[in-house]
């Protein structure tokens, strides 16, 4: 077990080096310093080189690499906004509580409404409530989240205000949590179509694990159906689901941006969506490397989960 | 986005495209914008040009609350030294929040008329002298909100921050052109408390000085920002080192946004609002009543709120359900004007003072275009084939105005000239194909047309244009609607005379910063037009750094000995029509291919009045005067 942990956490970095490398090389192609920022369009060449010389932007790009690297790595340095007019991790750190809030809330509901809905309509296959079930997720599934956003506030806000059409502007993280009123139309928009995502994942999971020859061995030997499904079905039938969800974790980085537009909520989605505007390329670069970071951890996150679920593939 | 000084680019299409609307030439509410005739209540406001009414004056409540005003996605402030650098230099950090705190010495637009407000300028006009190379100053006593009276010294305070400031580097105050005010400052003196005389090295168009640069010039506190350290003292100025360390402190607190509602300098102001709160994520800000405010205002004054919106969708909502007091129409919620009077919401709306143009390249040696372009005849062509009235009408919905040069139809200026009124060129495919064929073209519609007469004589090409030249180029575009749309149309007439153009889609940024002559030489032959959206206008609209010879603020590297004289003119001279001559003179020459402009559309609720309609009007130019505003009963 700890040779596999070791292993895939040692892939894992080699990889994160290998992105950062390829996505700093890229964005330094297309952007090579920012003078042109900070001095304007005005500046001549002279005063743009003298800045770049300045500043180190002249330097090899090899040499600018490692010297970002260094300052990420041991001082938490993720660049400057020029067009912010703050550090890049000032910018992040203002946000990330914000997003992972509403992302963790509405993946934490999906998977509390998703999973035992799947493995209902599994059980129940083509019963009415499956069909039901199914034909909602197909709803949901194929509805742009920025269409049900919008329905859902034009009724819920608007004709019948009951709620807030914007999501909380406060930028302390417990009012937002404690904001239900302004909060509810956002977490259930990305619930809605998360539970619709993951339900079919766990629908079609479930019967093929109920097809499986050891449920029907389980229910031979006359173990209680309560049982088969808790003891059996459920445990095989979410190994699916922790791939997926470890999946999902990039998307608190960046899975919100719709939502964040619509319901006026300030999230790194939307601060990347206006980075990527004003070719503001020093939260870019920063955004792509920690999104590549999440990727890389929450396959490693879901692998770790696999291993303890299904003990078979530690030992493969 | 910017108008100090000279023509600026500032992605004016850019900005209001993204939240302009286009108004519902059908509705039955909405005036006909190209239209100078409306139907209004009586005592409402309105003119030539606009969308809208602004309503007679309401009466006030007598009470005083919060007043919210939309911000449109990513405007919101993050600069609040009021000199801004190039990299902050935008209207959402002057105009509608440093001017609220430090008004500008001489304020324009007065309403929607791009021209100086002497009621809202802190300096009464200059006094010139000495073959206009003196100007004499003096300040308006009005008081700063800690009790001290404006005084000359703080004008000498400012202008000797400013000067050090430009000598560490020109882009640490955005409105300066290099070689120009304030380094043509020989002396300055201050006979006495309000009066400050300044000796220029050679002399300036009068106006140009008053309205884009001192335009773009507020007054700082001598006694409370003339330190280089939190805890330091007040130190001499005048020794340009104190000076250059004086900078370097303000613009090192300007760079800590968070304490900006905290930190005492900011509290310092003469303008009608101090900050009271400041949210670094959202941009959300409060500034409540100066109540030492020495200009015009309502009574009592209500706060001034600047609520952010992550997009027009969610600013929108917010006016549909009556969240915010005064917003923007953005351009897809158009069709929904006639909503707002059952919102309880008036609307006004004007394009702001400036231009949209397709750029041309004049250095693009690829396939001879740099010489082509050089054609008048070739411009003249291109003009003929920009329908602006269908532009308008399809893509802006009738909330839109033609443009016909480098200062707009509307909203009206005083330097407009007589060729500006009207089109001189006309949408007419034919008459393009006219002037290419008398011109040595071979014309093949929907087809290329190619040069048949090489040469520089009457019928032929034109110098540098060879036999068998192609009239083929490509146009790089900003993909922020309406801007693709108008090209495409712009293609599809030039295809119809046949002109083949290349579309390619691109950022604002991008291109500023790669397809720009000066900025990046090296790709001169990548691009031969470019569409990126517009430029702001200062009130005195002259084009100097846009299109005189190597001007600082050149695209396509356009070059005429004519027009370097007449924008000397505008710029040292003293004629009072050299702005007005120069226009003239870009209107009829085309440097750039003009486009329309689409109405900047603002709501405010019924319940908000002012005491001038100035206040309303504004909005439309990007400014803002709520000490103006006032809640009615």
């Amino acid at each position: 077990m700890t040779a596999y942990l070791l292993r895939r956490i040692g892939t894992s970095i080699i990889v994160l080096i290998g992105i950062s490398i390829f996505i700093f090389l890229l964005l330094h192609e297309i952007y090579p310093s920012p003078a042109r920022d900070v001095l304007g369009l005005r500046a001549n060449n002279a005063q743009v080189a003298a800045w770049n010389k300045q500043y180190g932007f002249d330097d090899p790009v090899i040499v600018q690499y490692l010297r970002y690297m260094k300052g990420l790595l041991l001082h938490g340095n993720l660049g400057y906004s020029y067009s912010e007019n703050q550090t890049v991790a000032s910018l992040f750190a203002e946000r990330v509580a914000r997003s992972a809030y509403l992302s963790f809330m509405s993946l934490f509901l999906a998977i509390l409404i998703a999973l035992p809905l799947g493995i209902f309509q599994a059980v129940k296959r083509n019963s009415l409530g499956d069909n039901v079930a199914t034909s909602l997720a197909f709803i949901l599934y194929s509805m742009p989240v920025f269409f049900l956003g919008i329905i859902l506030i034009q009724v819920f806000a608007i004709s019948f205000p009951i709620f807030n059409f914007e999501a909380s502007q406060s930028t302390d993280v417990w009012t937002v949590i404690g904001d239900w009123h302004s909060m509810f139309l956002p977490i259930l928009t990305l619930t809605l179509l998360t539970v619709a995502n993951f339900s079919r994942y766990m629908r079609s999971s479930s019967i093929d694990v109920l097809a499986q020859d050891y449920i029907k061995v389980a229910r031979a030997k006359g173990l209680p159906e309560r049982l088969v499904r808790s003891r059996h079905l459920v445990r095989n039938a979410s190994l699916p689901m922790i791939t997926l969800i470890g999946l999902f974790l990039p998307a608190l980085l960046a899975g919100n941006l719709i939502i964040e537009t619509l319901f006026n909520y300030q999230g790194l989605g939307l601060l990347f969506y206006e980075s990527l505007s004003k070719a503001d390329y020093p939260v870019l670069l920063a955004y792509t490397l920690i999104g590549a970071v999440f990727v890389v951890v929450g396959n490693l996150v879901a692998d770790f989960a696999l291993t303890v679920a299904d003990p078979r593939i530690r030992l493969a | 986005m910017s108008r100090f000084g000279t023509k600026r680019i500032g992605g004016l299409a850019l900005a209001v495209a993204s939240i302009t609307a286009l108004a519902a030439c059908s509705s039955s509410s909405s005036s006909s914008s190209s239209s100078s005739t409306t139907t209004t209540t009586p005592g409402a406001v309105t003119q030539p040009g606009s969308i809208g009414a602004i309503p007679a004056a309401g009466t006030p409540s007598g009470t005083a609350g919060s007043i919210t005003y939309a911000l449109s996605p990513g405007a919101v402030p993050n600069w609040i030294l009021p000199l801004p650098t190039a990299a902050a230099n935008s209207v959402y950090n002057v105009f509608t929040f440093e001017w609220e705190m430090w008004r500008p010495m001489y304020f324009a637009p007065a309403g929607s008329t791009p021209t100086v407000d002497p009621a809202l300028s802190v300096a009464n006009t200059p006094v010139w002298s000495n073959g206009d190379k003196t100007m004499t100053i003096t300040v308006k006593p009005w008081k700063w909100n800690t009790g001290q009276t404006i005084s000359s010294k703080d004008l000498l305070f400012t202008f000797d921050v400013i000067k050090a400031a430009v000598a560490a580097s020109p882009a640490n105050w955005a409105p300066y052109v290099p070689g120009n005010f304030p380094s043509t400052i020989t002396s300055m003196s201050t006979p006495n408390a309000s009066t400050i005389v300044i000796n220029l090295k050679s002399p300036v168009n009068p106006t140009w000085m008053e309205e884009d640069i001192l335009g773009a010039v507020p007054i700082l506190p001598s006694f409370a920002w003339s330190k280089d350290s939190a805890s330091g003292p007040i130190i001499d100025f005048t020794n340009p080192a104190n000076a250059t360390k004086i900078f370097n402190y303000l613009t090192s607190q300007a760079k800590s946004v968070s304490t900006y509602a905290t930190n005492p300098l900011w509290q310092t102001v003469y303008g009608p609002y101090k900050l009271s709160s400041f949210n670094n994520t959202t941009g959300a800000f409060t500034l409540v009543p100066n109540t030492t405010y020495s200009g015009p205002h309502a009574t009592p004054e209500s706060d001034f709120v600047g609520v952010p919106f992550t997009s027009n969708t969610a600013e929108w909502n917010a006016v549909k359900t009556g969240s915010v007091d005064v917003a923007y129409v953005p351009q897809e919620d158009v069709p929904q004007i006639p909503q707002l009077k059952g919102l309880s919401y008036n609307y006004y709306g004007l394009p702001f003072f400036g231009d949209n143009f397709v750029a041309y390249n004049y250095k693009d040696t690829t396939g001879s275009f740099n010489a082509i372009a050089s054609q008048l005849y070739f411009r003249q062509a291109m003009q003929h084939l920009e329908d602006q009235a269908g532009q308008i009408k399809a893509y802006y919905n009738g909330a839109g105005d033609p443009s016909y040069g480098p200062i707009p139809a509307y909203p009206k200026s005083p330097f407009l000239p007589a060729n500006a009124a009207t089109n001189p060129y006309p949408f007419d495919v034919n008459s393009a194909i006219s002037i290419l064929k008398a011109n040595g073209w071979t014309v093949t519609p929907n087809g290329t047309d190619t040069c048949a007469t090489a040469g520089t004589g009457p019928g032929d090409c034109g110098a540098g244009v060879p036999v068998g030249a192609k009239l083929a180029f490509n146009l790089i575009y900003n993909t922020t609607p309406p801007i693709p749309q108008l090209v495409e149309d712009l293609a599809s007439n030039a295809k119809a005379a046949g002109i083949e153009i290349a579309l390619s889609g691109s950022n604002f940024n991008y291109m500023i910063s790669n397809y720009n002559d000066a900025a990046s030489p090296a790709n001169a032959n990548k691009w031969a037009t470019e569409d990126f959206g517009g430029e702001f206008n200062s009130t005195y609209p002259t084009q100097f750094g846009f299109l005189n010879t190597g001007g600082s603020g050149q695209i396509g590297d356009y070059s005429n000995p004519t027009a370097d004289s007449l924008i000397n003119a505008s710029v040292s001279g003293t004629n009072p029509s050299a702005v007005s001559n120069e226009a003239s003179f870009f209107t009829a020459q085309v440097p750039v291919l003009w486009q329309p402009l689409t109405d900047y559309i603002w709501a405010w609720k019924t319940n908000i009045s002012t005491t001038d309609p100035s206040a309303i009007e504004n909005l439309t130019q990007y400014s803002a005067t709520p000490e103006y505003w006032y809640l009615t009963k």
